[in-house]
Order: C-alpha cells, then structure tokens, then sequence
C-alpha cells in the first residue's frame, strides 16, 4: 500500500500547478493546455495521445478545480474521450482521437433527456422516425465550443450513441442562465439526420464507462476546488484579526477547519482508491459511487463552512471562494449526484 | 499509488481468517466488557489463543523474541479480528507497552514483562488521568518520589480501562518539579498487587464496569521498573502519540462495517407491512452513506498507517482519522436505533431482543469515545494547530 503519487504523476501535479498559477486571470488557455498534451492524457500514444491513466487524469483535473480553471476538459478529454475510446470502431476513433488529443477538435456529450437522470437505464430519446433524432438533450456543457456531440439515445434493449457534428443541419442550441460557472445548454435536435456512420459501434457499455471516467473527473473537481477553499480559509484564519487576535486564535473557527481538512482528505482518499481500482481493472463500480457521492456532500459541505468562516468578504464577487462554491454545486450533479450513486452503492452492500 | 495488499499481507489475511473459522469467537471466554471501540471484550483467553500463533509478538525484533514482521502484519491482524467481532481488546495496549519496552525499557522489564506480553499473560491499564487532570493532563498531582532503588507513588488515577483484570499499570507520576510545565514526569510499569494500590470499579451508564480508579498510597516500585527516561515521560508520551491514536482507533472502521453488516441483513429479512425495510428509501439511503463513510474512514487509516510505516512527518493525520472513527461510531449507533425502531433500547439478554442488544450496547459505550484518548474537541484544536498551522490559544486562567 503507497499513497505516494509517482515521479511521473508528481511531475504532472507540479507542472500543472505551476502552469495554472500563470494562467491564473486568462480565459480559456485550451490551446497551452494541448500543448502540454493534456486534452489527450486518457488516449493511447497510437493515437496521438500519452496514454495516461485514469489516476492520471485525477491529478490533473484536482489541480484544475483547485485553480478554478474554466473549460471543456471534462465534457470533452474525459466524457467524450472515454466514450469515443471505448465505444468506437476502430475508423472512429482514428478519425475522432488524435484531433482531441491536440486539442484541435472539442466533442462534447448529450446525456440528460427531461427525465434528467444519469442513471443509463432512464434514457429515454430514440430515433423517430428511423434514421431522424428529434428532441433535446439538457443540460450539456460546451455546447458552444464544441466540434461535435455525442448524443446518447435509446434502442430497443440497448443505447446507441450518435456522434454529431455541431453544425449538422437542425442541431442547436439554447444557452441558460445558470449560477455555475460554466456555461450550459439545451441542445435541440430537430429531425436531425443521421446515419450508419455517425453511430459508434459500443452501446450501453461505452455509456457506463465514460460515466465512471467523468464521475472521478468532477469528484477531482470537486475535491481540488474544496481544497482550494481549505487553504483560503485557512489562509484568512491566520491573517484576519479581530478582538485582538486572529480568529484562527479562536477554537471556534480552529474546529471548523478541522472539519474541513477531515472532509477534504476523505474524500480525496476515496477517489484516488477509486481510480486506481479503475485503472487495475477490479470491479469498482461501488467504489466510484461512493467517492462521487462522498465529495458531493463533504465538499458542498467545505464551501458552505468556508463562507462562514470568512465573513461578509466571501459574500462579494469580486471574492474567490464563491466560484469555486458554485464549481463544487454543478461538479456535485453532473455525471450523478449523491442519490444516484448512494443507490448504487446500497446496492452493492446487498440492500434488497 | 498502490491500494493493494502486497501477497504476505493477503496470505497472511487469509491465515487470520483460517484460525477465526477453525476457532469461532464465541467459544473464547471473556473476562472484561466490551466498550464498543472496535476491538471487542477482554479475553485472556482469546489473549493466549494469539499468543500460541506467535501473533503477538510477530512485529518485534527477533533478539526480543520476535519474527520481525512488517507492520501491516498488526495491521491485518486487527483488521480481521475486527471484522469478526473477536475480543481482543487489550491487544493494542499489550502492543504499544511491548514496543516501548523494547525501544527504552530497563533489563528487568525486558526479561520479565515482554516474554509474558508474547505470552498473552500480561496486559496493561493506563494510569493517565486523574480527577483533576482529564484534557490538562499535566495538571496531574500523582508524584513518584526516589527512596534508595526504589520509587514511592502516591496518588489517584481514574478512568483506567481494565485496571482490575489487567497484570499491571501505567503510571504517569510527576518525579520533580520542574520550571518547564511538561518536563518532570516518568512513567512507571507497575505490577497489580503491589502494597497500597486499591483498585475499585467505577459502574458506567452501561451498568458494566469497565473504568476503575487506582489509589496509590506510597506504593513502593522498584527503579529499574521506570518505563522510558525520568523525567521526559512526557516528551515520550507526546512522541508516542500517534502510534498510540493510531493503533487505539485503527480496528473501529473494520468493527463498524461488521456492524452495518448486521444492520444490512437486518433491513433485508425485516418486513415492515410486508415490504422489507431496505426497501424504505430513507433506510436505504442512510445504510449507503454509512457504508461510504466507512469506507471513507478506512482509507484515512490506511494513510496514517502508511506514514506511521515509512516514518514520515504526521501532524494531524491520526488525530483526524480518531475524531472521525469516533463520531462515525456514534452516528451508526444512531441510525442503528432508528432501524431497530421500539426494539432498539433492549440489552443483550432481554426478551424480544434485536441483533443480541448489540446496538443499544454501541449506544451507550460510543458516547464515551469522543472523550477518552483525547476529547473530539482537543484533537480537533491539534488539528487546528499542529496540522494547520493556525494559533494556539496560549492564555491560562
């Protein structure tokens, strides 16, 4: 048993760190990030990638939430990267991957229909009529700077997922006015045409698998931007005087940052767990539900305590710590929230 | 990263798991209560069953008698005798006093306690806290006074774990005064039975006796039965720390998931109007986070025990590791109670009982775990401090 990442992992942590810190106030540096090879870290070196892990990706994308980084990494190199991985033909995926890799090429995915649930088996949208997709998918990120969507339908016993170019004729889009930060749409598809060769050959299976790969993303997520807010409190705690003294002095606000040093290494541990097992290959499905299910709560639970104990200050927009509150909200529901995967998880402990 | 067992680990887990099966738990004949901790009732017994495997003192050195086995071996041992519901609870104190001993203990002590501590013949009770010397510990007033080749305690202990069913104490004295607060202090291995130690049970809310308090009223002790270096006993206590936090709270997280096994298996063979109640989706719910929260604490455990293992820096890790393997404790008892509904206040023993009045039992004892080895709230402040770096509250009334 090690919980010490890697010299190769580390290195990515402190690259990533350091790169993060000079891009703290640019936009969207996806280009830099390519560069650095990072938008095909998940993707075999055949096809353009460095053939990373899912541990890999973890680190990286702690280290994006940590910063507050904004993006389509996780839609785009973890979701989509995953389900094009595992669910394309071999044409696919040489057409599709290397581009992603580079960064040249942002694929995003249609998951959610009305229903909204990211439980695979309440996927509702079929083909109506043969050879047509008309309907909406909600919720998906990236929509607007996206090359090309995958859009998960349902067939008879299976789900088929359609990759979409953006522009294809009767695909659009409907932005929302969402207090995350990261932006989000309705995609509206309306008769949309589609054929043999714009469905991947893996149906339910790739669906799965690129959910557990993007659940781990927003629980790094999750974890990286609660860690943030540990250090920021606890950085204000010492810095902050009041009475006297700073309130760090004061047992009240000690314990609370305790609390969050304990909800933040947990649910670090159980991902990493989660991750590793993934990338054994053992069986990890409970695993990965109950680290997404942990962070959810523990690190909504981070932002919420961090707020009380900076004060009025935390309340501004100028301030940092509600958007990495607001990061930890959408993370928490995207790829299945708490309820979801504790149902899975009080499955796999044998409830009836 | 490795979340694995290595192969020894695993062999040696499944060596564990042999011996419970050929030796069920129950037939072991204990001596003392559980307190609910995680590792089980006191049971010399069970203690000397260990001690035939050569399990107790498989992590010393071999010149101790040992076999020098890595320390994940402990670490798998208590893990499977915790899932099993084994009383082995003087273990991890045998333990710790075995590797103090080893690491700075007098002749005498080596030759005459570490062989009957591989025995699973000698088992120890702490004599830390007195009545007003419980989170201040250095308020303490016991005072060991040098006569000749010996040492003369006088003094009262309380809330000492099986101090009447164990072979001797620890007793934490003050052997001078000193300008410093924490220097002065020595600690003493002193065999139960010696002239002027009264030791008397204190009935807890559970109606067992589990605590005592020890009345020392100048009790001779021979000097070379000093256990570490006078007057840094608490330097040596502070170092040990740690270790101690660790292996005191490391079997809960595996106690608790036998627990929420039980409870599983209850929620799935209960039917209430006809429906089992794992179906109750607030029942359902509750069980899943526990077993998340569990699991969550275990790999906190992991990490500590990782550190503890390749001797790198620990500030905060088990003191986290400890408030949370306490408070889990006491929020599984609790959903316990919901789900045992008008059973759940019944003992072992009762009529109509439920899951042998265990949960009641974990009720009642759990409230205790916050408090003793440190309250939530001091090691919460450790955190705070040591782990953190914020202030200490320094000001004294």
């Amino acid at each position: 048993m090690d919980f010490r990442p890697g010299p190769a992992q580390q290195l990515l942590v402190a690259t990533a760190r350091e790169f993060l810190r000079k891009h703290a106030d640019a936009a969207a540096p996806w280009r830099a990030m390519a560069e650095l090879g990072w938008p095909g870290l998940l993707i075999p070196a055949d096809l353009g990638g460095s053939d990373g892990s899912v541990l890999d990706v973890v680190l990286l994308v702690e280290e994006l939430g940590r910063a507050g980084t904004p993006g389509p990494f996780v839609p785009s190199a973890v979701v989509a990267t995953s389900m094009v991985l595992h669910g394309g033909t071999l044409d696919q995926r040489k057409r599709m991957l290397p581009a992603m890799a580079a960064g040249e090429r942002i694929v995003t995915v249609g998951l959610l229909d009305s229903g909204s649930s990211f439980d695979p088996e309440r996927i509702s949208l079929t083909l109506d009529p043969p050879g047509r997709l008309t309907g909406r998918k909600l919720f998906v990120e990236a929509a607007d700077v996206a090359d090309a969507v995958l859009v998960v339908t349902r067939s008879a016993d299976d789900l088929v997922v359609f990759l979409l170019p953006s522009d294809r004729a009767g695909v659009g889009r409907v932005a929302l006015d969402t207090i995350g930060v990261e932006k989000s749409f309705t995609l509206t598809l309306d008769a949309v045409a589609v054929g043999g060769d714009d469905r991947l050959a893996g149906g339910r299976e790739s669906v799965v698998a690129a959910l557990a790969a993007g659940a781990l993303a927003r629980t790094a997520e999750m974890v990286g931007a609660a860690q943030r807010v540990l250090e920021l409190a606890v950085e204000h705690a010492k810095t902050r005087v009041q009475g006297g003294r700073p309130i760090g002095g004061y047992q009240a606000i000690q314990h609370a940052c305790a609390d969050l040093v304990r909800d933040v290494d947990a649910a670090r541990g159980l991902l990493y767990r989660a991750a590793w097992k993934l990338d054994a290959g053992a069986p990890a499905t409970a695993d990965v539900a109950m680290a997404k299910a942990y962070a959810g709560e523990a690190c909504l639970a981070v932002a919420r305590r961090g707020h009380q104990i900076f004060g009025a200050i935390g309340y501004c927009d100028e301030h940092p710590l509600h958007r990495l509150h607001k990061r930890i909200l959408a993370a928490s529901l995207d790829c299945g929230d708490a309820a979801l995967h504790l149902e899975t998880v009080a499955r796999a402990i044998g409830l009836a | 990263m490795d979340f694995a067992f290595t192969d020894a680990e695993a062999v040696f887990a499944e060596e564990v798991r042999r011996f419970l099966a050929v030796n069920p738990v129950e037939r072991f004949p204990l001596d003392g209560i559980d307190a609910g901790y995680g590792s089980g009732a006191h049971s010399r017994a069970f203690m000397r069953a260990l001690a035939d495997r050569g399990w107790i003192s498989m992590c010393w050195p071999e010149p101790f008698g040992g076999q020098a086995k890595p320390m994940f071996f402990k670490l798998v041992l208590f893990e499977e005798l915790a899932l099993a519901g084994a009383p082995f609870g003087p273990l991890a104190g045998s333990w710790q006093t075995a590797d103090a001993i080893i690491e700075y203990g007098t002749e005498r002590l080596r030759r005459e306690v570490l062989p009957a501590v591989a025995r699973g013949a000698a088992t120890f009770w702490q004599g830390y806290s007195e009545p007003d010397a419980g989170s201040d510990l250095l308020a303490l007033k016991t005072e060991a006074r040098r006569d000749g080749d010996h040492y003369v305690i006088r003094g009262h202990k309380i809330w000492s774990s099986h101090a009447g069913i164990a072979t001797h104490g620890l007793v934490f004295c003050r052997t001078s005064r000193e300008a410093r607060r924490s220097q002065g202090f020595t600690m003493f291995v002193v065999p139960n039975g010696t002239p002027g130690m009264d030791i008397r049970p204190i009935t807890s809310l559970t109606g067992d006796v589990y605590h005592y308090e020890v009345f020392l009223d100048d009790v001779r002790v021979p000097a070379d039965l000093m256990l570490g270096p006078e007057g840094q006993g608490f330097q040596a206590l502070l170092n040990g720390l740690d270790s101690d936090r660790f292996w005191g709270r490391f079997y809960k997280a595996p106690a608790l998931e036998r627990v929420l096994r039980r409870l599983v298996q209850y929620a799935n063979t209960t039917r209430v109007d006809d429906t089992p109640l794992a179906r109750d989706p607030v029942v359902r719910r509750r069980l899943a986070a526990m077993a998340t929260e569990i699991t969550a604490l275990r790999v906190l455990f992991y990490r500590a025990a990782c550190l503890l293992r390749d001797g790198a820096p620990i500030t905060y890790e088990t003191a986290v590791a400890k408030v949370y393997a306490d408070e889990l404790g006491q929020k599984l008892a609790r959903l316990g109670m919901d789900i045992l509904g008008p059973w759940a206040p019944l003992r072992a023993g009762s009529p109509e009982a439920r899951l042998d009045g265990e949960i009641s039992h974990a009720y009642l004892t759990s409230l205790g775990h916050t408090i003793a080895g440190g309250t939530a709230e001091v090691l919460r402040t450790t955190v705070a401090v040591r782990g953190l770096g914020l202030p200490a509250e320094t000001k004294r009334a």
